[in-house]
């Protein structure tokens, strides 16, 4: 039993460092290693390249750098470690692309766009990269209480929302550099107006322009709910407001207009008066001829 | 036949019997949580009724209510209306479409379908000799100046206020005209017993999904009319795990992607990917939108060989 577990335990080592050896063996042509992210490293990039993480990798890498991904052997790599992060963009692209082992490919299921977002959110955790980024990575004060202010300018069609949250000494602090989302209900689903770049500025401020031709209802009403699209720093804050400001839309019916379409009750007069002209004048001619043929007879008995 | 009408009246006996039973229970129950009220109050008469679990109660009569009215006649009734202040649109992306068919499986399972019966079809297309192949989801087109609708002798298929064009297959004839009339081949018939016709037979009809299905009558793609009535998306929106419909209100403007749930601007959509409708030189006016299949991710992996796929 001993000499059972201690060869089982041997084998389970072999195998898992002939994987280990066969995961550093992964080779990437040198053409394939040269290509470089046509995409730069924006906020907005970054933050679509998230998306596509955590819906395409998280499942068994988890999330970057928190080492925690799923215990297989081997072990997914944390692609947040630096280690990682050496290799080229070209380098990543490749193994992203073509898979190998218990790594799917994404050749098919991902397009080039999705996949060039992802490296440029895996680049983020990039310590030789990272100043790169666009906007400087802003470090906001510890705080409780956050909460979103909402002003609207209804006759220029402008949102303003304001990222607050109460600091340690009592002090209410503008949070800067937050990505807020603007959803606008519709019947299935929530409509984004945020636009590109919904990042609060320096006093935690953030100025939204609504689309001028949104329909809403007869009144022009729509329902807006502001939030945090990412919840991750400060939990689920939100903020929901009824706003008469889109294009008050009256709903055509297409059963107010006769057509040919329609069922009886709808059908177009002249078709209804064609219909009944027809049917009397057919009938007219045949009652003309019997009378015509009862004069014939009548005409006979008087001669 | 005459033991269909029996076998029917007893049927119909069994109905109203239920619903006078649950009537009671419900009425009952109502009474005991007035309890209070009926106390303070001195009630003027009182009747005994039959509960559901077979205790028999007193109410007072003052708290008896009539039965609701047939539901079929309900159902037939708001089925014909629609959804006031709705246009529904679907917008179908063919650069997304791997035929997986689970729109396919998804509106057979719901509308009580045969496999070989299509209320939408996901068919292999290759326009001419030299261009590439694709596949095309082909659900009814719903079109706003619909030929199908014109050629029914007894108004058994009619367009809704929000843009839905069904069928009423207890009023259907099945003559077929419509089958004829459409130029997409929407429509299918039902040539023999319907699947599980013996399983749903004392299922009451509801015109927004056409089942149950009936023998001899037409029936046809409805945009899930039933699912829309408490906001969600159709089946084969809803199934697709390619994100390849859009479904929405084009009085909102908005359509929304089944499989991801993301909202989009429909004009916007249509404009940014030159979005098309199927066989406009007819004047139908459809109002399934179809996006080309252009950027696809994946290789096509039809059998064009078999010439009986090909459309």
């Amino acid at each position: 039993m001993k000499n059972l577990s201690t060869i089982l335990a041997t084998l389970v080592l072999v195998f898992a460092f002939m994987n280990s050896a066969s995961a550093e063996d992964w080779k990437v042509s040198a053409t394939a290693k040269k290509k470089l992210n046509p995409y730069e490293l924006s906020k907005k990039n970054i933050s679509s390249g998230k998306k596509v993480y955590q819906t395409n990798c998280k499942s068994c890498h988890g999330d970057p750098t928190k080492a925690n991904m799923l215990p297989l052997v081997p072990a997914p790599t944390d692609l947040g470690s630096q280690n990682f992060l050496v290799q080229s963009d070209g380098e990543i692209y490749h193994k992203i692309k073509t898979g190998k082992g218990a790594m799917p490919t994404f050749e098919n299921t991902l397009n080039d766009e999705s996949k060039w977002m992802v490296i440029a959110y895996l680049r983020s955790f990039d310590k030789n990269k990272k100043k790169a980024v666009v906007a400087k990575a802003v470090v906001n004060p510890e705080v409780i209480d956050v909460k979103i202010e909402l002003n609207v300018d209804a006759d220029n069609k402008k949102l303003r929302a304001q990222l607050t949250g109460l600091k340690k000494d009592g002090k209410r602090v503008g949070l800067e550099g937050i990505e807020m989302s603007f959803l606008v209900k519709r019947t299935f689903g929530q409509l984004d107006i945020s636009g590109e770049e919904a990042y609060t500025n320096a006093n935690g401020e953030l100025l939204i322009q609504f689309p001028t031709d949104l329909p809403g209802d007869r009144e022009g009403q729509v329902d807006l709910l502001v939030k945090l699209t990412d919840e991750d720093n400060y939990g689920p804050v939100e903020e929901k407001r009824v706003l008469s400001i889109a294009v008050p839309t009256n709903p055509k019916n297409p059963l107010d207009e006769r057509a040919m379409w329609g069922t009886r009750a709808n059908a177009p007069i002249w078709i209804i008066a064609s219909y009944v002209l027809g049917v009397i004048g057919i009938w007219s001619v045949i009652f003309l001829v019997l009378f015509q043929v009862f004069q014939l007879s009548k005409m006979r008995v008087k001669s | 036949m005459t033991q269909k009408t029996s076998d029917k009246g007893r049927r119909n006996f069994l109905k109203s019997f239920g619903v006078t039973v649950g009537a009671a229970g419900v009425v009952s129950s109502f009474s005991l949580l007035g309890a209070a009220k009926a106390a303070a109050q001195e009630p003027e008469e009182m009747v005994n009724l039959l509960t559901a679990d077979g205790q028999l109660v007193q109410v007072d009569k003052n708290q008896l209510r009539p039965t609701v009215n047939e539901p079929l006649n309900e159902l037939q009734r708001r089925g014909r209306e629609g959804i006031a202040g709705k246009s529904f649109v679907m917008v179908i992306d063919l650069s997304k479409c791997r035929n997986a068919r689970k729109c396919m499986a998804a509106c057979q399972n719901h509308h009580q379908l045969r496999p070989e019966q299509h209320h939408i079809n996901v068919l292999q297309m290759q326009d001419s000799d030299h261009t590439a192949p694709y596949f095309m989801p082909k659900p009814c087109q719903h079109c706003d100046n619909p030929p199908c609708t014109k050629v029914c002798p007894v108004d058994a298929t009619f367009k809704r206020q929000d843009g839905i064009v069904l069928i009423d297959n207890e009023r259907c004839i099945g003559c077929r005209f419509c089958i004829a009339a459409c130029p997409y081949s929407a429509r299918i018939f039902q040539w023999t017993e319907p699947k599980d016709a013996e399983k749903y037979k004392d299922l009451t009809y509801n015109i927004e999904a056409n089942v149950p299905q009936k023998k001899g009558t037409v029936s046809k793609c409805l945009f899930s009319a039933d699912r829309l009535r408490e906001d969600k998306l159709p089946s084969c929106v809803s199934a697709c795990p390619n994100g390849v419909y859009y479904f929405g209100d084009r009085n909102e403007d908005a359509v929304t992607n089944g499989t991801s749930g993301e909202t989009v601007r429909f004009s916007k959509l249509i404009e940014d990917n030159a979005g098309y409708t199927l066989m406009e030189e007819l004047g139908t006016k459809p109002r399934v939108y179809y996006l080309p299949p252009k950027n696809r991710a994946f290789e096509f992996n039809g059998d064009l060989l078999n010439e009986e796929n090909l459309h």
